[in-house]
């Protein structure tokens, strides 16, 4: 049997922090939403080096042993870390681990941010629904700060793998493709004919090499009820690349919680794009945007199938594997046709 | 079996989804039992098609297979597509029949991939009927729970 964690997450902070005394960890309880890694949130109660009693409530993200998405903590956390404090809302980053002596997996521990949602389908549902469109113009305007973020500033060069402009797209294409060849359990038709596409298609060399959050959706932030975003969660995807990729995500029709046209469930294609020029001042040329938008497809299919091989290997049976593989995988599909003329 | 396997299934997932899911603690084990309700419903509006569409599927699917015949295939494909346009689904076990769909599809990503390289009306009539097979295959799937 697994020991208890909260005396082994105080003891791991105790050894974090210099000079505290009394370290305590209560009130552990995993919460859900993290498929790609186990997410729990806790009391930490110490006595600082200087007497002082502090009592904050964090966050510890701990490696699974499968997941949907394969990532590098370290690069969630440096990308974290990075827009801590800036016009980009994420919570603050406290300790990394990449060892397993600790907690039997990697993990990173966070500020908690309290009293927001993260739930998509909320967003469609009192009192949050008459916010929608100040949502949909945060949502969008802190994308496009994403986009404008130096990461050399940043120091995200430092982790992050380097790319040219001119080899963006095939980087991306070539690494969600090998995933659906190790990972597809049935044909995918559809999918592979938008990669033949994709491929006869190349887009133009990215405007610039920006920071792409790789998740970057409905879902993936926390809100408050009037209409603001308070932090951008789920940075595990996080790369260097097209700042047109995270666009094109965020737009995917599977996002369209509304089941109307209305992007992430929020605004309209158009809007949406809008915001993200005016904010990232990039141009979101409509012939780069749709190829992104169709890489998207093949990336979320990519995901989908991943999470539906973990389960049928028996690597990871959390209810979430199955769950977003047979909801996702058909309007997955559809969402390709769509884009290709095809539906 | 009575009551019906798909109105067993459908209850199931609205009281796991009503009634249990909300009542269980920690919020991570009633997001488990709620998905869990959710894939029960899933299951619950499949099952009565489960069959039909697999077989519609695999007989349009060995259609677009006999239009190819002719076209001037890759003589290995052509053979391949052949034998396959020869099947049938007289086993109506849904695991005969889905695996006789993935033997299928594989196929016809490769019929898909020579015709769309090919010239002619021809080949563009049947890329056109390999399209609107595609499209016909996202309907037979959908679910309501789906957001496209």
């Amino acid at each position: 049997m697994t020991a208890p964690l909260e005396p082994r997450i105080a003891a791991y902070i105790a050894s974090r922090v210099p000079g505290a005394r009394d370290v305590a960890v209560d009130a552990l309880a995993r919460i859900s939403g993290g498929a790609s890694r186990e997410t729990y949130r806790f009391r930490l109660q110490y006595t600082d080096a200087a007497g002082v009693p502090v009592e904050r409530r964090l966050i510890l993200r701990r490696d699974p042993p499968a997941s949907l998405i394969e990532t590098q903590r370290r690069v969630e956390f440096a990308a974290y870390q990075a827009f801590h404090g800036s016009s980009v809302p994420v919570p603050e980053m406290l300790w990394l681990e990449e060892q397993d002596d600790a907690l039997d997996h990697p993990f990173f521990i966070a500020q908690e941010l309290t009293g927001f949602e993260t739930g998509a389908y909320n967003l469609q549902q009192p009192p949050y629904a008459q916010h929608q469109a100040s949502y949909g113009l945060r949502k969008w305007t802190i994308l496009g700060e994403i986009a404008k973020a130096d990461p050399v500033a940043l120091g995200l060069t430092e982790v992050m793998d380097p790319i040219a402009p001119d080899a963006c797209w095939k980087r991306e294409l070539d690494y969600w493709e090998g995933v659906l060849d190790e990972d597809e359990i049935t044909p995918q038709p559809v999918i592979r004919a938008a990669i033949r596409w994709l491929r006869a298609n190349p887009p133009p060399p990215a405007q610039k090499i920006g920071v792409v959050h790789g998740d970057y959706r409905t879902g993936n932030f926390l809100y408050d009820d009037k209409g603001e975003i308070h932090g951008i969660l789920d940075w595990e995807m996080a790369h260097l690349g097209d700042p047109l990729e995270d666009l094109g995500w965020g737009l995917n029709r599977i996002w369209c919680m509304a089941r109307d046209d209305r992007r992430g469930g929020l605004l309209p294609h158009a809007e949406a794009v809008a915001i993200w020029e005016r904010a990232s001042g990039l141009t979101a040329d409509p012939a780069a945007l749709h190829w992104w938008e169709l890489f998207n497809c093949v990336k979320g299919q990519g995901i989908w199938v991943s999470s539906a091989r973990a389960w049928t290997d028996n690597e990871n049976r959390d209810p979430i594997m199955i769950f977003s593989a047979w909801l996702m995988l058909n309007p997955q599909d559809r969402a390709a046709l769509e884009l290709m003329g095809r539906l | 079996m009575k009551p019906d396997e798909n109105l067993v299934l459908a209850d199931f997932a609205a009281r796991f989804a009503g009634e249990i899911a909300p009542q269980v603690q920690p919020a991570y084990l009633a997001a488990a039992i709620g998905m869990s309700a959710g894939i029960l419903g899933m299951i619950a509006e499949d099952w009565d098609r489960s069959a039909s569409r697999r077989v519609e599927e695999n007989r349009a699917v060995r259609g677009l297979f006999r239009d190819a015949a002719g076209l001037g295939l890759e003589a290995g494909l052509a053979a391949r597509l052949a034998a396959l346009a020869e099947g049938n689904d007289d086993d109506l076990r849904l695991s005969a029949l889905e695996a006789g769909n993935e033997a299928l599809r594989a196929a016809l990503i490769d019929l898909h991939a020579a015709v769309e390289a090919m010239e002619g009306a021809a080949a563009k009539a049947l890329n056109d009927a390999i399209w609107r097979e595609l499209s016909a295959s996202t309907q037979r799937r959908r679910l309501s729970a789906g957001s496209f």
